[in-house]
C-alpha cells in the first residue's frame, strides 16, 4: 500500500477509540436513573480504558512513523464507587426505609467527559486535514 | 576551469574541428549505459502499472467502504471518508505524474535538432 497520508491510520484508531468513548458516555447519560441493569442491581458507571496497541515489536526503532502503535480501546469497566442513596419511598425499588440506590452517574461529569471526548475527536479530525492538505501541497511542488 | 573552457572548439575560438570524444570507441557506450531499451522500459511500465493498480485499489476500496456504509454495515463514517480521501490523494499523486512524464514528452519534442 501506498502511504501518501501519513500517520493516518494512528489517528484512525484514536477517530475509532473516541467514538467508542462517546457511545459508553451516551450509555451512561441514557442509564443515569436505571435502577435495574441486566444483574439486577443499579447501573454502574461505564468507563472506557485505552490502551497502547503494539502494532510491531520488531519495529519500535522505526524512524519514519509508520510503525508507530496505534491506540484502541482496551477494555469498557465499571465505576467502583458505590451507588447514590436517595431518598424515594414511591419507588418499587425502594427499600424498607425508603432509600433507593441511584446508579453512581454524575450528569456534569458526563457532560464534561462528552466534551473532552468530542473535543479530542476533532483534533483528530483536524490531523487529517492538515495530512491531506499536507500531501497535497506536496503534490503541488515545482507546479507553476 | 569552466565547463565551456573543457571543450577545445569553445577554448580555440571554434578554428579547430571538434576534437574526438577521450573515448574513441564510440561504440560501446550504450551499453556503458544502462540499458534504457530492453529492461530499463519494461521496469518502468511494470512500475507505472503497478502504481496504477495501486490507485484503483484504493479507489474500489473507497467506493466498498462507501457503499457499505449507505447499505447499513457497521462501517465507521470516519473509516470510509478517510478511505475516499485516500483514494483522491493517490489519483491527485497519479494525475501529477502522468502530467510530469508528459511534460517531459514535449519538452524532449521540441528539442531542436
Amino acid at each position: 500500500m501506498i502511504e501518501l497520508l501519513s500517520g493516518i491510520k494512528n489517528t484512525s484508531a484514536a477517530l475509532e477509540a473516541e467514538r467508542t468513548r462517546l457511545d459508553v458516555i451516551a450509555q451512561n447519560i441514557a442509564n443515569a436513573h436505571t435502577t435495574r441493569d441486566v444483574d439486577g442491581q443499579p447501573y454502574q458507571r461505564r468507563v472506557v480504558v485505552f490502551e497502547n496497541q503494539l502494532q510491531n515489536a520488531m519495529g519500535a526503532g522505526a524512524t519514519d512513523g509508520s510503525d508507530l502503535p496505534a491506540m484502541q480501546v482496551a477494555s469498557i469497566q465499571r465505576d467502583p464507587r458505590p451507588p447514590l442513596q436517595v431518598y424515594d419511598p414511591g419507588n418499587p425499588a425502594a427499600d424498607g426505609k425508603g432509600m433507593v440506590s441511584m446508579p453512581n452517574i454524575n450528569i456534569h461529569e458526563e457532560m464534561a467527559d462528552m466534551i473532552s471526548a468530542s473535543r479530542t475527536f476533532e483534533a483528530n479530525l483536524a490531523v487529517v486535514k492538515n495530512a491531506r492538505s499536507m500531501a497535497m501541497q506536496t503534490l503541488a511542488i515545482g507546479r507553476h | 576551469m569552466s565547463p565551456l573552457n573543457a571543450i577545445p572548439s569553445y577554448s580555440a575560438g571554434f578554428t579547430q574541428p571538434i576534437a574526438p570524444l577521450p573515448n574513441n570507441d564510440v561504440s560501446d557506450i550504450p551499453s556503458q549505459l544502462p540499458s534504457a531499451t530492453s529492461v530499463g522500459a519494461s521496469d518502468f511500465s511494470s512500475m507505472l502499472g503497478k502504481f496504477v493498480s495501486e490507485v484503483n485499489t484504493q479507489q474500489l476500496n473507497a467506493s466498498q467502504q462507501v457503499g457499505a456504509l449507505q447499505s447499513g454495515a457497521n462501517v465507521p463514517l470516519h473509516q470510509a471518508v478517510i478511505s475516499m480521501e485516500e483514494a483522491s490523494v493517490s489519483f491527485q499523486m497519479m494525475v501529477e505524474v502522468r502530467n510530469r512524464l508528459l511534460e517531459s514528452y514535449q519538452e524532449i519534442m521540441r528539442m531542436q535538432v
